[in-house]
């Protein structure tokens, strides 16, 4: 009975902060200049025409109005259709006002679906790409504190952090895809592709982990009980890996939690200059091109990702550590 | 059930459910190509999301169509045979008299669906194509000032007399009409037309797969089927992406090369460029239906302050450079001679005469351009700022991505966006009026808004020329000096395009409008 009233407590509060977070990008997006309108009718329409198919869409009513009927369809699971994109999904430009012949639009959740999944893929390879970067680095300079090592885990995250995402993009593109062959670099037609851009999006990630890591070794080292297992004549690999590494991971967890969740909404320009077609991607281009259901329905899938990985997260902790209790 | 078991027994249920849908090709596919492989397009424009082609003037769906659609005749217009006619799906076309021209069409050509190609789809097309709300209009005029006949199945008599204007106008339009199927056209708005590609050409369309068009070899292609296994056209927005794409391989061909680009894959053994003047022309428009461009006097100002040998230094070998609002291999180019020189003196002279001394007085002028088609816009922006903003004109430039820039380009009633709006023009045609009539005629005007009975007059002049030799005439004497005069947009040069493809790909044949041939293409 606990787990559900667990859950339905999670899931409520979860539920309020994506209620929040709707009415916030919503509301902001209509103050913004720029008329999705003229978008969608082409550069050519006469005023008078935005304006009749403005109305006709419900755009000249007030925010609340629109935001009440937003939110009614998302309930029943209708994000609306994008404002620009034709239902195979591609990036579109203008067109011209008058023309009868445009094709029929895309469901967002449709286009969520296509490319959700690639960012998933990408995010998860990038977590696990920056543990096996960051787990041996950050334990050894937390087993050694003050030390070579742990000077080591400074300078080496100080470096990592210090690397613009973009330019380490092109680099390593140019050096890995381009001069070695090694990985294929651009788009999407496999999970090969995934790995150069997870690789970058590691190396970003990767000094958070390493100094919460030497960090929170460092602290567990120096508990009394860790001088206990010595006593009862634990070997060292026993002591790090069964019981430091057990205790330092709940801090870790946490971070992972809040960095995977970040990926997901944060991976724009890695999917950019890759033309990774993600969730980064189509963000970019419904920005670009005033897609309001567009954006509005990829900050709520967002919204709600990060509000389950971190119940999940908390489950996960909790199942480390019992005496955890959220 | 406590926290520990429920996410035990959830993990476990999800790797149940996962397993059985695990293809271990996902992970161990090799991600270079097969042998066989279609030819991989990069370009750097998205399309319109309608299939329709006589529904955009987008430069990459218009690529797209190149390789599914079949044309008449085929215009190379390379500069040492400007006038070369490649006949294709028409076998001959002969004038008549002044109003009559007869096309004698191939026979044996199917559509992509099967249907067997007829003198009844050339029909169709020419109609539905001259309708007035199709936004690729094609001229020389409306559906109704032009009938066309068929007295069988491969032949099609076009008689121009309704129109008062010659029928030699269609020779030059016959290689930039894709040709259409009638069956798809009768289906009208929201029918087959827009949903997707059926043409004539090489390669039958497949699907569009996000950003990427996917196009397979026609095995009955009229030629002879191609000898590749198909094209992938993709838009990717990122210039510097592109290039990568293709040094490690992943694209065959890309478009609209940088010229600090050019230098790099220069030095690329794997690497070989195709440099083409182009049909197409980089404009200054001046958005002449408001203040202060709808006075002549401030749009020739305007065109007096700027150098353009310093665009041009900056266009680099991107840019060549022409005194026309036409490209050098279109008909009836010449340099005009009264087109507007960098004079600072005459630009002063203007401006006071206008009103507006040293620019005193003058609005705050709006000059929009884009970032990541063509090469060098932002660039060569920042330097007609500067000299603009020299002669008194209170200019800001608007450098904008191209998706933003297109929604601002074309004018509307009471005048478009901005006041200065940078954006080339290509057709894939000799014929001028795709250009000029698009743009100065009253009745299109499509970016620059200018409503003038003068050059309207001039327009059907030309086109209601007798024969080619007085059309040329009227377009040198009367027409383009007009225009030279009262300046309704700024032609600043002659692109050059330049394309980077892979040392392998051979017999890829490109056009000066950007359009490509592939039917005879091999890979390696």
């Amino acid at each position: 009975m606990f787990i559900l009233r667990f859950l339905a407590r999670r899931l409520f509060q979860g539920a309020i902060i994506v209620f929040l977070v709707s009415a916030l990008i919503f509301t902001l997006l209509r103050v913004v200049p720029g008329d999705p309108v003229r978008l969608m009718a082409g550069g050519m329409a006469p005023e008078a025409l935005i304006d009749q198919i403005a109305t006709e869409m419900g755009l000249r009513d007030p925010i609340y109005v629109q935001f009440g009927r937003y939110m009614g369809g998302v309930v029943h699971g209708d994000f609306g259709e994008s404002f620009v994109r034709p239902a195979n999904g591609a990036a579109v430009g203008g067109a011209s006002f008058n023309d009868s012949t445009r094709s029929e639009r895309a469901k967002v959740l449709d286009l969520i679906a296509q490319t959700a999944p690639k960012t998933i893929q990408l995010a998860l390879l990038a977590m696990v790409f920056a543990l096996i970067i960051a787990v041996p680095i950050g334990v050894w300079g937390g087993l050694n504190p003050g030390k070579l090592p742990d000077r080591l885990a400074l300078y080496l995250s100080s470096v990592f952090v210090s690397l613009p995402n973009f330019w380490l993009g092109i680099v390593l593109a140019l050096l890995l895809s381009v001069k070695l062959n090694l990985v294929p670099a651009i788009g999407y037609k496999g999970f090969a592709y995934t790995i150069l851009p997870a690789f970058v999006l590691a190396i970003e990630i990767a000094p958070f982990i390493i100094r919460n890591l030497s960090v929170s070794v460092a602290g567990v080292m120096g508990q009394t009980f860790i001088d206990i297992a010595r006593v009862r004549g634990l070997t060292r690999n026993q002591i790090v890996f069964r019981h430091a590494m057990k205790n330092s991971a709940v801090p870790l967890l946490n971070l992972l939690g809040v960095q995977f969740s970040m990926l997901l909404g944060g991976v724009l320009v890695i999917e950019f200059i890759f033309d990774y077609p993600g969730l980064g991607l189509l963000t970019i281009n419904a920005v670009m091109q005033r897609d309001f259901p567009l954006i509005q329905g990829i900050a709520i899938v967002t919204a709600a990702a990060f509000v389950l990985i971190n119940i999940v997260v908390d489950l996960c902790a909790t199942a480390i550590d019992p005496r955890l209790d959220y | 059930m406590d926290r520990r078991k429920f996410l035990r027994y959830g993990a476990m249920a999800g790797a149940a459910f996962a397993a059985p849908r695990i293809n271990p090709d996902f992970f161990f596919t090799a991600a270079r190509a097969a042998d066989v492989r279609p030819l991989t397009f990069l370009s750097a424009e998205n399309i319109t999301g309608n299939w329709d082609p006589t529904s955009h003037t987008t430069l990459s769906q218009s690529n797209i169509e190149g390789f599914v659609m079949g044309f008449l005749t085929r215009a190379p217009m390379r500069p040492e045979t400007p006038d070369e006619v490649i006949y294709e799906l028409a076998t001959s076309i002969r004038e008549i008299d002044a109003h009559h021209l007869e096309i004698k069409l191939r026979e044996g050509v199917s559509f992509h669906d099967g249907k067997p190609f007829t003198a009844a789809d050339v029909k169709a097309t020419f109609e539905y194509g001259a309708q007035l709300d199709r936004p690729k209009q094609v001229y020389p005029g409306p559906t109704d000032t032009f009938e066309v006949i068929t007295p069988d199945d491969y032949t099609v008599i076009i008689d121009t007399s309704k129109g008062g204007y010659g029928a030699s106008l269609f020779i030059f339009l016959a290689s930039y009409l894709p040709i259409l199927s009638a069956k798809d056209v009768a289906e009208g708005s929201k029918g087959a037309l827009t949903q997707r590609l059926n043409g004539t050409g090489p390669f039958k369309f497949v699907e569009q797969r996000g950003n990427d068009t996917v196009m397979e070899a026609f095995p009955g292609y009229f030629k002879g089927a191609p000898k590749i296994a198909g094209v992938t056209f993709s838009f990717v927005g990122d210039a510097t992406t592109r290039m990568l794409s293709l040094m490690n391989g992943q694209a065959d061909v890309i478009e609209r090369l940088e010229p600090e680009q050019v230098e790099t894959l220069e030095k690329d053994a794997n690497i070989k460029l195709s440099r083409l003047v182009s049909v197409e022309n980089k404009y200054l428009w001046f958005r002449c239906s408001k203040p202060p461009f709808n006075d002549p006097r401030l749009r020739k100002a305007a065109a007096h302050a700027i150098d353009r040998d310093m665009i041009m230094e900056v266009m680099g070998s991107a840019g060549q450079a022409s005194s026309n609002y036409v490209s050098p291999i279109k008909f009836g180019y010449f340099d005009i001679p009264n087109y507007p020189k960098y004079d600072p003196e005459e630009c002063q002279r203007l401006l006071a005469e206008a009103g507006f001394p040293g620019g005193q007085g003058l609005p705050e002028i709006e000059y929009i351009t884009s970032t990541g088609f063509y090469p060098k816009t932002k660039e060569y922006g920042e330097v007609i700022t500067a000299m603009l903003q020299e002669q008194g004109f209170p200019v800001t430039l608007n450098v904008m991505e191209v998706a933003a820039w297109n929604e601002r380009l074309y004018d509307r009633p009471g005048g478009g966006p901005g006041h200065m709006v940078d954006c080339g023009w290509s057709t894939g045609s000799p014929e001028p009026d795709l250009v000029l009539r698009t743009h100065f005629h009253s009745t299109s005007k499509r970016i620059c808004g200018i409503e003038d009975p003068e050059i309207d007059a001039a327009l059907d002049a030309e086109r209601n020329a007798e024969s080619l030799e007085a059309r040329k005439q009227s377009l040198q004497t009367n027409l383009m000096p007009m225009l030279a005069d009262k300046v309704p947009a700024l032609s600043l040069f002659t692109s050059v395009l330049i394309h980077g493809m892979r040392k392998d790909v051979e017999e890829l044949f490109i056009y000066p409008d950007g359009l490509s041939d592939a039917s005879k293409t091999t890979l390696g």
